[in-house]
C-alpha cells in the first residue's frame, strides 16, 4: 500500500490538469484510498502516468545484428555495473536488454512497444524481451510483405487472407501488426523497390502498395485489434515523399490506422540539392483523417544507428554515405537493413530532418494524436526524449536552436515562424495518455482508479541544469517503486501483452503444405510456444 | 568494413540461382546442407530445381563435395585473402597483377569468368567454412567474403552467410550479443561487458596463462588447443561440464556429467542463419542439464560476500 | 621522478591504466601507492605490485619485467614513462602527448588510437601497433611510433595520420585498410602488406611478397622520402634516399577497395 502525497498530478485521460491530489496505490493498482503502507512525500514535484513508448526498437533479431556491426559503440556507450540485484550491460544507441529496462525506467518510462518483429525469429524477440527488466511490453508482427499474405491479397481472397493474418499473428504470440515499406521489402528480394503505391510490385503481376495497405488495414479492423494497422509508408526518406504519404491516407479511406515516424516520411522538393520540409501539407492532409494517429520519429542530432525492414532505403543510404552496412532478408516475410549515422546540425538535409519532427509536434492540434517518439534508434536514441520535451515546452530556447543552423536549412523549414509551447499536460498525453489509448491498452496511461500504478513523479524545478524530464524523483511500476532518485531499487519481470485474435483453426491445413513448400523447418517449429513468452497477458478479440 | 550483407536459408531455397561454397565441405560437414537448403530444393522461384542453379565450390583440394560442383575452382593452401582481393578488383574493373593472381593457382581469366557470372545471377550467395575463418588470416579471409558480397549488391542481389561448427555456437553468439552486447570473447571483470578478440578470446588467454581457473562447458579445448593452452588447462583448476569424459577432463580437477542437450535436455538452437529452433529431447537422462548444474553452481557463489569491484569513475576503460 | 619497482610479478594481468603522467603529477608518495590497479576482477593497491619512490611528477621510471601490466600510460598527455624493462598490452594506448621509452619489449595494441606522443620501444613489440580497435574508424590520428625489433599483425591498421618505423621483421597486414600516414619497414615484412589500403605510404627496406591488387609504375627516389629521412634521423634511424644507392620502386593499391595508397621497396643499384 502507498500513497503519493503532495505532488502536482497530470492525469489528461481522466481530466486532470495540474491538480494537487494524492495518488494512493494498492496491489499494483490505482486505488481510491488507502489506510497506512508507506507514504511518498511529492511536494515540489509533477505527477505523472508511466511514459509509454508507441515505437521503438529494443529486442530481436534486427536490433541483436545491428549490435554486432558497432562494437566501437557499445566501447563509448554508458556502462551498467554487475550488482546484486542488477545485470551488467551496456546502453548507448543498441542497449543489451537489461540495460534497455534501467534505461527506460530510469527515465520514467514503463511500457514499451517493440515494433518490429518477423514470425520466423518471434522466439527470438520474446527470449529478449524476457530480458528486458522492469517494463511492461507489446509487440508488433511484420506482414505487408508477407508473401503468404501477400499472395491471397493479390487473388482477392479477402477472406481467407484473413484468418491466415491471424494466425499468424497468434504464432508469433503479438499484440498488433505492423506494415514496413509494404511490397517494398518483397521487391528488395529481388534488389528492387516499391514506391509507388499503385505500381505492380516486382515478382507479381497485379498487386500494388495501395492493395497491400488497403487490404491489411481492413483485415485487422475485423479482427478488432485493439491497436491499429500500424503503417511504416513506402519512399521513406526520399525528398518528394509527402505524396507517398498523403496518397497512403487516402488509400486507407478512413480507416483508423498509425503512421509510424512520420518525420520521415514528410519531405518536400523534389530531389536532395531541393529537399524541404513537407511537415505542413503533411500535418493539413492528417487533419482530414480523423481515424489517424501517428507518431513523430524526430531526429536529435549526434549519432544514431539506423535500423529498419526498409532494407532498399539502407542500401541506398549505404551507397550515399560509405557506412557501414548490414542487411537480413527473412524468407517469405521481411528483411531489415542497418546503417550506423551521424546527423549533424551542419548538414543541411540532417537540420530539414530535425525541424520536420518538431514541426509535426507543434502543427498536427490535437497531441491525442501524434506522440513522442524518436524510432530508437533511427531518429535519436530514446534516453533523450527530454530534449524533444524541452523544444516542445521551450520556444526560445528552440529559436536559438535554429540559429545554429546555415541559412540555406533555415530557408527550408518553417520551424521559426512556430510560438507554440506545449503545456505539461499535453506532454503528458504525448507522451502517456496518448500512446496508451493508441494502443488500446485501457490500465496504462492514466492514473484514475483501476489503472495499473506505473507512476513517474519529476521535481517540478530541476536541479542544476538538467532538463525538467531528465532525473525522476522516483518511478513505480505495478506499484513497486523502481527508480529513487536515480537508483535502481527494485528489478521486477514485466508482463508482455498478447493479443488472440478469432480464426477458424481449419486454416491451418491451407498453410502447412504451403509453408513445408517455401520455408526451410517443421511446421511444428514454427509457431511460438506460449510458455516461452514469459509474464505473457492475453487480450482476447 | 562495408558490412554484412545476408538472409535466412529460406531465401537461399526460394531464389539463389548462384552458389558459391568457399573453403568449407558441406558435403561431408553439413550433410543436409544441399538437399534441404541449396542445391537440389525446388525453390518458389527455382522451380526446376538443380537444373535452375550453378554451384562454384573454391577449396585447395578436391573433397566429395566437388563432385557437387558445376564448377570447381581449385585455388593454392594460404591463398584465399588473395583471390578475393583479386575478384573485388575484377568486379570493379580495376587492375591485377597477372603474374600475382597465377601464383595462387587460379589465372585472372578464371577468376573474370566467375565474376562475370556472379553479376549475371539473379541471386547469389556465398557460404564461407572453417577452411577461411581457421587458416592463415583468420578473421580477414572471412571479412573478405563479407565484402565480395556485399560490392555485388552493386550489380545484383547478392548475401553470404557463415558455415558454423557444432555446438550451437550460433546459438551462443546471439545470446552474447543481447545481454553483453559483444558477440565473443568478453571480459566481465570490472563489473561490465568488455571486448577484444586476441586479448580476451579463449586461445589467446589460454596461450598466453591469463587467466587462473577454467570452467569448460559444450567444448574440448584439450584436444584442439594449442600445446601451452593445454598445459595451462592442466596447470590451473579446470572445471568440465559434458555429457562424455574428454580430453580436457582427462586433465580438469572437477568433471561433472550433463545430460546432452537435444537428447535429453531441452532448449533453443540458433540455426547457422540466426533462426532460433526448439529441441524437445526424446530420452530422458540421469544426468542433471548443464543449467541445473550452472544454477546450482551460481547459487552457491552468490552466497559467498560481494567482491563486485568499486567503480574508479575516469579510468572508462573499455 | 617517480620509481615504480615491480617487485610481485601479477599471476594474471594487472591493468594499470593508473600509470600516467595525468594521473601522477599532483599526488603524493602515499596516494601514488593507494592508487586502484585491477588484477582480474578484484582492486588492488598499486603497491601491491610496485615500490613507489618520488611524488608529483610527470616523469615516472618503471623498473621491471612488466609484460602482464596493462594499459600504461593510457590517454597521457604531457610528461615522460621510461620503463627499463617489459610491457604489457595498450601501452600509451589513446595518448595526444608526451614520450614513453622501453628498453625491453612490448606486446599488443602499442599506441592504439593515439593522437599525439612519442612511443620508442627499443625490443620487440606485438601486433595492432598504433591500430583502431575492433570496429573503430580510424587508428592512430598522429604522433610517432618507433619499434627496433619486430613486431606482429596488423601493425598500423587503419591509422589516419602519424608515423610508424618498425627495425626487424612484421608479420602480415602491415598497414591493414591505411588511410594515410606513413608506416616504414626497414627488415620488410610477412604476407598482405597493405592489404584493402585507401591512402597512406608503405615504405619497405626489403623486398616483400605483393598482393596481386598492387601494380608497379616506376622505381625512383620520391622526394618526401626525404623529408621522412631526415625526420628519422632525429632518432638515429637511417633511410636510404641516395640515388646512388638505388630506388624505390612505387606499388599502387589496393585496387580492391580501390584505394589511392602506395608501397615504396626499396632497390639497391647492383655495383
Amino acid at each position: 500500500m502507498l500513497r503519493i502525497t503532495g505532488g502536482t498530478v497530470y492525469d489528461p485521460a481522466n481530466g486532470i490538469n495540474g491538480v494537487v491530489k494524492d495518488i494512493c496505490i494498492d496491489d499494483g493498482r490505482i486505488v481510491s484510498n488507502v489506510e497506512g503502507g508507506r507514504t511518498i512525500d511529492a511536494t515540489g514535484t509533477i505527477v505523472f502516468p508511466g511514459g509509454v513508448d508507441v515505437h521503438t526498437h529494443v529486442a530481436g533479431g534486427a536490433l541483436n545484428f545491428a549490435r554486432g556491426l558497432v562494437p566501437e559503440n557499445q566501447r563509448a556507450a554508458r556502462k551498467f555495473l554487475h550488482g546484486t540485484n542488477r545485470r551488467a550491460g551496456i546502453g548507448g544507441m543498441t542497449p543489451t536488454t537489461f540495460a534497455t529496462g534501467y534505461l527506460y525506467a530510469g527515465m520514467g518510462w514503463t511500457t514499451v512497444n517493440e515494433a518490429a518483429v518477423p514470425i520466423l525469429s518471434a522466439k527470438h524477440t520474446h527470449e529478449e524481451l524476457h530480458d528486458t527488466p522492469i517494463v511492461d511490453k507489446s509487440c508488433l508482427v511484420l506482414m505487408a510483405n508477407n508473401e503468404m499474405v501477400l499472395d491471397l491479397i493479390e487473388a482477392g481472397e479477402v477472406e481467407r487472407a484473413q484468418h491466415v493474418v491471424a494466425w499468424l499473428i497468434w504464432a508469433a504470440k503479438v499484440y498488433g501488426v505492423k506494415a514496413v515499406n509494404p511490397g517494398g521489402v518483397a521487391a528488395w528480394k529481388w534488389g528492387k523497390n516499391a514506391s509507388k503505391l499503385h505500381e505492380t510490385i516486382e515478382g507479381y503481376t497485379s498487386l500494388t502498395p495501395a492493395a497491400i495497405i488497403a487490404g491489411l488495414a481492413k483485415i485487422i479492423d475485423d479482427l478488432k485489434l485493439p491497436h491499429p494497422l500500424h503503417i511504416h509508408c513506402n519512399n521513406l526518406g526520399n525528398p518528394g515523399n509527402i505524396s507517398t504519404t498523403i496518397e497512403t491516407m487516402k488509400v486507407l479511406e478512413g480507416r483508423r490506422a498509425h503512421l509510424a515516424h512520420l518525420q520521415f516520411h514528410a519531405y518536400g522538393g523534389d530531389d536532395w540539392p531541393t529537399m524541404r520540409s513537407g511537415a505542413v501539407e503533411i500535418a493539413e492532409a492528417f487533419e482530414k483523417y480523423p481515424n489517424l494517429t501517428t507518431d513523430a520519429g524526430a531526429v536529435l542530432f549526434g549519432d544514431a544507428v539506423t535500423i529498419t525492414a526498409d532494407g532498399p532505403w539502407q542500401h541506398m543510404l549505404h551507397q550515399l554515405t560509405g557506412r557501414k552496412w548490414g542487411n537480413l532478408d527473412v524468407e517469405n516475410e521481411t528483411g531489415c537493413g542497418i546503417v550506423p549515422y551521424v546527423y549533424r546540425d551542419r548538414h543541411t538535409v540532417n537540420a530539414v530532418q530535425w525541424a520536420v519532427g518538431l514541426e509535426l509536434l507543434l502543427l498536427i492540434k490535437d497531441p491525442w494524436r501524434v506522440y513522442l517518439t524518436t524510432d530508437h534508434p533511427n531518429g535519436g536514441c530514446f534516453w533523450r526524449y527530454p530534449e524533444i520535451i524541452r523544444l516542445l515546452m521551450d520556444a526560445e530556447f528552440r529559436k536559438e536552436q535554429i540559429k545554429r543552423l546555415s541559412t540555406d536549412a533555415q530557408s527550408r523549414i518553417v520551424l521559426g515562424e512556430i510560438n507554440r509551447e506545449y503545456s505539461l499536460s499535453e506532454i503528458a498525453i504525448i507522451t502517456s495518455a496518448g500512446p496508451a489509448r493508441a494502443l488500446g491498452l485501457s490500465h496504462k496511461g492514466h492514473l484514475g482508479v483501476g489503472a495499473d500504478a506505473d507512476v513517474t513523479i519529476y521535481p517540478a524545478k530541476p536541479a542544476n541544469d538538467e532538463m525538467l524530464f531528465s532525473y525522476p524523483r522516483y518511478v513505480l511500476k505495478g506499484g513497486e517503486v523502481v527508480v529513487e532518485e536515480g537508483e535502481i531499487r527494485a528489478v521486477s519481470e514485466g508482463r508482455e501483452f498478447v493479443f488472440r485474435p478469432a480464426y477458424d483453426a481449419a486454416i491451418e491445413d491451407y498453410i502447412r503444405p504451403l509453408f513445408q513448400k517455401v520455408y526451410t523447418m517443421s511446421f511444428e517449429n514454427y509457431p511460438v510456444e506460449i510458455e516461452r513468452v514469459r509474464g505473457a497477458e492475453i487480450v482476447n478479440s | 568494413m562495408g558490412g554484412k550483407i545476408t538472409c535466412t536459408l529460406g531465401e537461399v531455397k526460394n531464389r539463389a540461382d548462384f552458389i558459391v561454397y568457399w573453403g568449407g565441405n558441406p558435403a561431408e560437414c553439413h550433410p543436409r546442407h544441399f538437399t534441404k537448403y541449396t542445391l537440389t530444393q525446388k525453390g518458389k522461384f527455382v522451380p526446376e530445381g538443380r537444373k535452375g542453379r550453378t554451384m562454384v565450390l573454391v577449396d585447395i583440394r578436391e573433397t566429395p563435395s566437388a563432385r557437387a560442383a558445376d564448377i570447381f575452382l581449385q585455388i593454392r593452401p594460404g591463398k584465399d585473402f588473395e583471390v578475393a582481393a583479386t575478384m573485388r578488383a575484377l568486379l570493379k574493373g580495376q587492375r591485377v597483377n597477372e603474374a600475382v593472381v597465377a601464383e595462387t593457382g587460379t589465372t585472372v581469366a578464371q577468376l573474370q569468368d566467375i565474376v562475370d557470372r556472379m553479376k549475371r545471377a539473379k541471386f547469389g550467395v556465398i557460404f564461407f567454412g572453417m577452411g577461411l575463418s581457421m587458416t592463415r588470416g583468420k578473421h580477414m579471409n572471412s571479412g573478405s567474403i563479407l565484402m565480395l558480397a556485399a560490392e555485388m549488391n552493386a550489380f545484383t542481389k547478392f548475401v553470404c552467410m557463415p558455415m558454423r561448427g557444432h555446438g550451437n555456437v550460433t546459438g551462443a553468439d546471439v545470446v552474447l550479443r543481447w545481454t553483453t552486447g559483444y558477440p565473443f570473447g568478453i571480459n566481465l571483470s570490472r563489473g561490465y561487458p568488455r571486448f577484444n578478440p586476441g586479448e580476451f578470446s579463449t586461445v589467446d588467454l589460454l596461450v598466453r596463462g591469463d587467466n587462473d581457473a577454467a570452467l569448460i562447458l559444450g567444448a574440448d579445448p584439450g584436444a584442439t588447443m594449442p600445446q601451452p593452452g593445454i598445459d595451462h588447462l592442466a596447470r590451473i583448476p579446470t572445471i568440465v561440464l559434458d555429457p562424455k569424459v574428454t580430453h580436457t577432463s582427462r586433465l580438469s580437477r572437477v568433471h561433472i556429467t550433463t545430460a546432452v542437450t537435444g537428447i535429453s535436455a531441452p532448449g533453443t538452437a540458433y540455426r547457422m542463419d540466426e533462426i532460433p529452433l526448439p529441441l524437445r529431447p526424446a530420452l530422458k537422462s540421469p544426468y542433471p542439464t548443464d543449467e541445473e548444474v550452472i544454477r546450482r553452481i551460481r547459487q552457491v557463489v552468490a552466497a559467498k560476500p560481494a567482491w563486485a569491484p568499486a567503480p574508479h569513475e575516469g579510468s572508462g576503460l573499455s | 621522478m617517480i620509481t615504480l619497482t615491480l617487485k610481485d610479478q601479477p599471476h594474471v594481468p594487472l591493468e594499470a591504466e593508473t600509470i600516467s603522467p595525468d594521473v601522477l603529477s599532483t599526488l603524493s608518495t602515499d596516494s601514488i601507492r593507494a592508487l586502484p590497479v585491477q588484477l582480474g576482477k578484484r582492486q588492488r593497491r598499486l603497491d601491491d605490485f610496485f615500490s613507489v619512490e618520488g611524488d608529483a611528477s610527470d616523469e615516472i621510471q618503471i623498473r621491471g619485467d612488466a609484460r602482464k601490466v596493462k594499459w600504461i600510460g593510457r590517454g597521457m598527455t604531457r610528461g615522460r614513462i621510461h620503463i627499463d624493462g617489459n610491457a604489457g598490452m595498450h601501452l600509451g594506448a589513446h595518448m595526444t602527448g608526451g614520450t614513453i621509452e622501453v628498453t625491453g619489449d612490448v606486446t599488443d595494441w602499442v599506441g592504439a588510437e593515439m593522437s599525439g606522443g612519442f612511443i620508442r620501444v627499443r625490443g620487440n613489440a606485438g601486433g595492432q601497433i598504433g591500430a583502431a580497435y575492433r570496429g573503430s574508424l580510424s587508428g592512430m590520428t598522429d604522433g610517432t611510433i618507433i619499434v627496433d625489433g619486430t613486431a606482429g599483425l596488423e601493425v598500423g591498421m587503419r591509422m589516419k595520420r602519424g608515423t610508424i618505423f618498425v627495425g626487424g621483421v612484421v608479420r602480415d597486414f602491415a598497414g591493414l585498410q591505411m588511410k594515410g600516414g606513413t608506416i616504414v619497414l626497414a627488415s620488410g615484412a610477412e604476407l598482405r602488406t597493405g592489404a584493402w589500403m585507401m591512402r597512406g605510404t608503405i615504405v619497405s627496406l626489403k623486398p616483400i611478397t605483393m598482393l596481386p591488387t598492387f601494380s608497379s609504375a616506376a622505381v625512383y627516389n620520391p622526394t618526401v622520402l626525404r623529408l621522412i629521412a631526415r625526420y628519422l634521423r632525429t632518432f638515429g634511424l637511417s633511410l636510404p634516399v641516395d640515388d646512388d644507392a638505388g630506388g624505390y620502386r612505387r606499388y599502387n593499391g589496393d585496387t580492391c577497395v580501390p584505394g589511392r595508397g602506395e608501397i615504396l621497396v626499396w632497390e639497391p643499384r647492383s655495383a
